[in-house]
């Protein structure tokens, strides 16, 4: 793969790839880290990295890969990141204050800072599926293949999570 | 019904990527991958993470003869992008050996060897004070002349053999000291379907009046007593003939006069006899107390204490009768027969061991009276 296919890679699927990498950081410097890294390690990588299959989990496969391997070295500064940078939300932002439906507005930027936080803080076998679900958009099959675990226990794990997440916000918000 | 729709609406709205890198930091990007991508992409591996022992199939149609086709220690280490290694093995002070010996499906070549400090651009002398440094290179290559896969050619999840390479030192018993416990590392090159690895760790020229060997053999990166005997009354290591992997030894043509019997004993006293702050963090030193518990527990049918129950699972096969099982990180293909002798019930006598930050596991497999095999992960504590 040259250089110019990298770049067109990165066109493709820059965007999903920084998003995971910023929610799995949780502060900008580590997430450029990682995101570079990334890239990089697809480059140099150990494993052909064949645009027809599926680049952007491949992607996204490194990046857990990385991120497991390096999690303590990185001293990810993960429990303020998140909310700080909610607060610095630009208000244009369309999930910010604009949901989708009146019955998501019943999520004020207060909750959606303690469930962002509270998914923070979930443990690496509950929070990376669940980035990679909603926050890279992968499938089930997808992150079974790059976790290389069951389907059914990417689906049990995202239940779990999404229990997790629902009980953090009673919890949060006194109900 | 409808509130869970909502709070997955909800989940996907505040989970959702709003974040994208901005043009400096794809530029800065592209421009570290076009460096990277101009530089040989060779990185050193050392064994500290984990430990695989190994029982196996086949074994030995041993012939040697001169090695042909293949590049001399020089190139090698000049295509590494080693320059200041290529000329140590170019020069007087290098042994030039060229053998070859096939095992099994392999073909292994002892190309050459050299010692010496600061003889590498890669070169980072021993932590623990012994600067010079002793570089092999051994090429491995199929038997039947087909091409060993490249790493970047395959998938992860695919089997790749993986092979031991290290020296011996006669008279030393193997497990303690090789090149895992000698500060060693090695780097590797796929060219022309042959791996061609270079090897490096402390000098063995100390050792030369002992006599040492470089042993090769498939089935795992570490030393194994199914793929090697020695025998303690004499000193001497040989490859075993009922190993179902590839197993092979080169004797060592080291120079008499570089022996140092004085400081091979102290470097012997300091690593088999390591001090009580050595054993706090090197990881290599403790292995072999993790294995041998788990080896005499498995060989005396005790309890494994530490399984994780939701590891436990049953294995499935595939077509060719390989046995699958995965849990998290851990992905085992392993052939039937490998595990378990006809008729045999309770652990598999086949095991690895790996280690992290958080301590070792052992993935471990279990065949009831039933036939039922079924794979699990156990973590060891450390006596």
């Amino acid at each position: 793969m040259d250089i110019e296919e990298l770049a067109d890679l990165i066109a493709q699927h820059g965007k999903a790839i920084y998003g995971f990498c910023w929610k799995l950081a949780g502060n900008p410097v580590d997430a450029d880290d990682l995101y570079q890294e990334t890239f990089l390690r697809a480059v140099e990588g150990r494993h052909t990295l064949d645009k027809t299959r599926n680049p952007k989990a491949y992607l996204i496969a490194i990046a857990v890969g990385l991120h497991r391997n390096h999690r303590r070295k990185l001293a990810w500064r993960q429990k303020i990141a998140p909310v700080s940078r909610l607060a610095d939300q630009d208000e244009s932002q369309p999930w910010a204050i604009s949901p989708h439906t009146p019955e998501d507005a019943a999520l004020s930027r207060e909750q959606q800072a303690l469930l962002l936080h509270a998914a923070h803080q979930l443990k690496d076998k509950l929070r990376l599926p669940l980035y990679m679900y909603y926050t890279a958009e992968l499938s089930v099959e997808e992150i079974a293949s790059a976790l290389r675990i069951p389907q059914g226990t990417v689906k049990s794990r995202l239940h779990k999570a999404r229990q997790l997440l629902r009980k953090a916000m009673e919890v949060g918000s006194g109900t | 019904m409808k509130e869970d729709e909502q709070w997955e609406r909800q989940l996907r709205a505040v989970l959702a990527n709003d974040y994208e890198p901005d043009e400096k930091l794809n530029k800065h990007l592209i421009d570290r991958m076009r460096e990277r991508k101009q530089m040989k992409p060779l990185r050193k591996k050392r064994w500290s993470a984990a430990l695989v022992t190994a029982s196996m199939l086949l074994i030995l149609s041993v012939s040697a003869y001169a090695a042909t086709q293949l590049y001399t220690a020089p190139q090698i280490a000049e295509n590494a992008g080693d320059r200041l290694l290529a000329e140590a093995f170019a020069s007087d002070d290098a042994l030039r050996l060229e053998e070859s010996v096939v095992s099994g499906d392999y073909r292994f070549t002892l190309h050459g060897l050299v010692t010496g400090a600061g003889i590498s651009d890669l070169s980072q002398g021993s932590e623990k004070g012994y600067p010079d440094r002793t570089y092999a290179i051994v090429s491995i290559a199929k038997a039947d002349g087909s091409m060993m896969p490249n790493p970047r050619d395959i998938e992860p999840a695919e089997y790749q053999e993986s092979f031991f390479v290290s020296p011996l030192i006669q008279g030393v018993k193997p497990w303690q000291a090789n090149i895992v416990t000698m500060n060693g590392s090695y780097t590797e090159q796929v060219i022309d379907g042959v791996i061609y690895r270079i090897i490096d760790c402390d000098q063995i020229e100390m050792f030369a009046d002992r006599g040492a060997v470089m042993a090769v053999s498939s089935g795992g990166p570490f030393y194994s007593n199914d793929a090697f005997h020695y025998d303690e009354a004499t000193g001497v290591v040989e490859a075993r003939s009922d190993y179902s992997g590839a197993a092979a030894l080169f004797d060592l043509p080291l120079d008499p006069s570089k022996a140092d019997p004085a400081q091979a004993e102290a470097y012997l006293n300091e690593l088999l006899q390591p001090s009580a702050e050595q054993t706090g963090d090197d990881e290599a030193s403790e292995l072999p107390v993790v294995v041998e518990t788990l080896r005499a527990q498995l060989h005396t049918a005790q309890p494994i204490e530490g399984i994780i129950p939701e590891s436990v699972a049953e294995v499935t096969y595939d077509e060719k009768g390989n046995i699958h099982y995965s849990y998290e990180d851990y992905t085992a293909i392993i052939p039937l027969d490998e595990l378990f002798e006809e008729g045999q019930t309770g652990y598999s006598l086949r095991y690895s061991v790996s280690g992290s930050d958080e301590g070792y596991t052992a993935l471990l497999f279990h065949r009831d009276a039933q036939g039922v095999i079924t794979g699990r992960i156990a973590k060891l504590g450390l006596e």
